[in-house]
Order: C-alpha cells, then structure tokens, then sequence
C-alpha cells in the first residue's frame, strides 16, 4: 500500500515532518510544534467570484470543561 | 492683530475675485487645538508601529538567509539539466503572487501584482494560459479586479501574521496540486529583499515534470522510473513559494518600518506647523482683547 495516487508529495512528506516532531523530547517538541501549526485560509475563484474562505487546516475545538 | 484683519480684509478687497461658493471658515483656536492633538496621537501610532516593524526586521532577515538558501539548492537541478532551453513547449503558465493581508506598508502589493499583471499581457504571459494563485488578500483585491480577474483560480488568506514557516508552503503547494491545476511552468512573483530601504519584484521560475524530463541535461540524472522527476517537481514547487513568502515577508517588514517612519516625520513637522500658527492665533487674541481695554478705558 502506497502513498502515491492518494497523496501528493507535499502531503507525504507534511505528515512525516510531523511524526518527526512528535517524536521530539517534551522541550524541543513545544518549539517545534509551533513551526508545524499551519493557520491559512483558502478559497477558489471562478470569473472573478469566490467561494466563502475555509480553513486548510480546520481548528480543534477546545474541549470546554 | 493684523494677521486677524489682514486676512479677512484681503478677502474683501480681492472678493470679487473669490471661486468658493462658501468663505473657507476661518480656524478657531478650540478647532487647532484639537487637530493638534489628533496629530500628535496619530504620531503615538506610527512611532510604535515603526517601533515593532524594526524589531522584527532582524528575525525576518534572518529567516530570509536560510530560505533563500533552499531556493538556490533548488535551482541547482533546473540549471544543472538546462531546462530554461527543454524541448517541452510552454503553453500554461501559473502564477503565484505572494504577499500579505495587512497595510500600512507602503507599495508592497501593488509592486508584486503589477509586475505579475504586466508579465501576463506584456511579457512571457502572452498567447498563453494563465493561472494565478493570489498569496494575501491585498495582492487577491488588486488581481481580482484588475483585468487578469478571470485567470484568479485560488487564493489564500492568514498570510504574513508571523515569518512563514515550510509547512505553510508545503499547504499551499498541496492544495494547488490537489485542485488539479495544470501548468507547463510557475512563475513565483515575490518582492525580493535589495536593501532595508528597498526592494523590488522578482520572479523565481520553476519547470513543471515534464519540461524537466524533457530538458536537455537531465539525462546526466541517472532517474529510476518516473516517480522521481514528478516528486522532485512538487518539492520545488513548495521550495520555491516558501522562499518568496519568507522574502516577501522581509521585504515587507521594512517597507513597514520606512513608511512608518515618514509618517512619524511628517505627524511632527505638521504639529510643529499647526503649533506655530496657535501660537501667533493665541497671541493675536490676546493683543485685540488689549487693545480693546485700551480704547474702552480711553473713553472713560
């Protein structure tokens, strides 16, 4: 089973680079984690009109206690 | 005592003379006060915004250094196998146009999408299908509604809060392939980095996989299979916008700081000048109120 056809090569090697930095220790690991937040929003166009804008990387939602 | 009546004496005199449908009211001294400390609060303003773009400047330059490193390995393979001269015609042409969300920073913007607007009808983009992807909402506002509205086919937002990080490119570049745009070459337009005071529009040109197979030199790769060449021509693409998002980024910063710096200047000598002018109001007030006591008690 491979990753191609499913994934593009951004993807593949996106989703290494973060079991990478899961793997760091605790220290290193909250430095690099904010490198991997990624917190765009896109939308497409079509003759001038755009879709409303999304997140590319929709966010967590916090669990309220 | 004579600017008050100079003035409204002049006008009378040269009244037949006056355009204005409505006498240009004559500033009173609550009025010049209050302009003088909206200037002066506006000067609050863009001193510490002035104050916080030069802080930053320094980590985005040294961002930049690392970033335009990557771009430069980068290009090594393009120039390597030639592809400028690959026998592959170019007939798409994808354009990104990195910038950001935010103003106050002088012609940033307006530089990238103009230089990206003028290669499109004037340049390499002629006769041929184009596609741009807009990086920032400024740069979207211009190009949407410019005359390349109709190429705009995405465009993303969030951009330029913070230096950009790798993953942020490697996104973009996964949504720009995952929505199937087809391109025979890209052509990045950035604001590229020439001093702290300047900077200017710049391309950085990458070739699709099948220009690249089709270059001259790329042969002198020893490639197995076909998979290589394809996933080599995705990681440039994100190389390639990573790099002119953290220029862009540093060009920007400073072109923060410089434009903020001269509306700092221009708040002070304004306030300077409209402190002068209450001055000689405040004084010529003063001397009526005088001359008034003087006259009333003269006529006693």
């Amino acid at each position: 089973m491979s990753w191609r056809g499913t994934l593009t090569f951004n993807k593949y090697i996106s989703i290494a680079a973060r079991a990478t930095r899961s793997a760091l220790k605790e220290e290193q690991r909250a430095i690099a984690d904010k490198r991997g937040t990624v917190t765009l929003k896109w939308q497409t166009w079509k003759e001038g009109k755009g879709t409303v804008a999304e997140w590319v990387v929709p966010p967590v939602e916090e669990a309220h206690k | 005592m004579s600017a008050v009546f100079g003035r409204a004496a002049l006008r009378q005199v040269a009244g037949a003379r006056s355009f204005s449908s409505s006498p240009a009211p004559q500033a009173t001294l609550r009025e010049l006060e209050m302009r003088i400390k909206s200037v002066g609060n506006i000067g609050k303003i863009t001193k510490s915004m002035k104050m916080v773009a030069a802080s930053r400047l320094a980590r985005a330059q040294n961002s930049m250094k690392y970033a335009k490193a990557y771009g430069a390995a980068n290009n090594a393979v393009f120039e390597q196998s030639e592809a400028a001269k690959s026998e592959a015609k170019v007939e798409k042409i994808l354009y990104i146009v990195t910038s950001s969300d935010r103003g106050l920073c002088g012609g940033i913007h307006s530089s990238v999408a103009k230089a990206a607007k003028k290669d499109i009808e004037q340049g390499e983009g002629v006769g041929k299908e184009v596609t741009i992807v807009a990086l920032g909402d400024k740069p979207k506002q211009q190009l949407v509604r410019g005359s390349v509205g109709n190429d705009v086919a995405l465009s993303f937002n969030q951009i330029g809060r913070a230096v950009p990080t790798f993953n942020d490119a490697l996104a973009i570049a996964d949504k720009i392939e995952s929505e199937g745009i087809n391109f025979d070459k890209i052509k990045v337009v950035y604001n590229k980095f020439v001093t702290v005071i300047s900077y200017e529009a710049a391309f950085i040109e990458i070739y699709s996989n099948k220009a690249l197979a089709a270059s001259p030199s790329f042969a002198a790769y020893e490639v197995e299979g076909d998979e290589l060449s394809g996933d080599l021509a995705s990681f440039s693409m994100a190389n390639a916008i990573y790099a002119g998002l953290v220029e862009g980024y540093a060009s920007e910063i400073s072109a923060r700081r410089n434009a903020m710096e001269n509306a700092s200047k221009n708040a002070e000598e304004m306030i300077s000048k409209l402190q002068m002018s209450f001055n000689r109001m405040r004084q010529a007030a003063i001397t009526n109120e005088l001359v008034d006591i003087i006259t009333g008690a003269s006529a006693l």
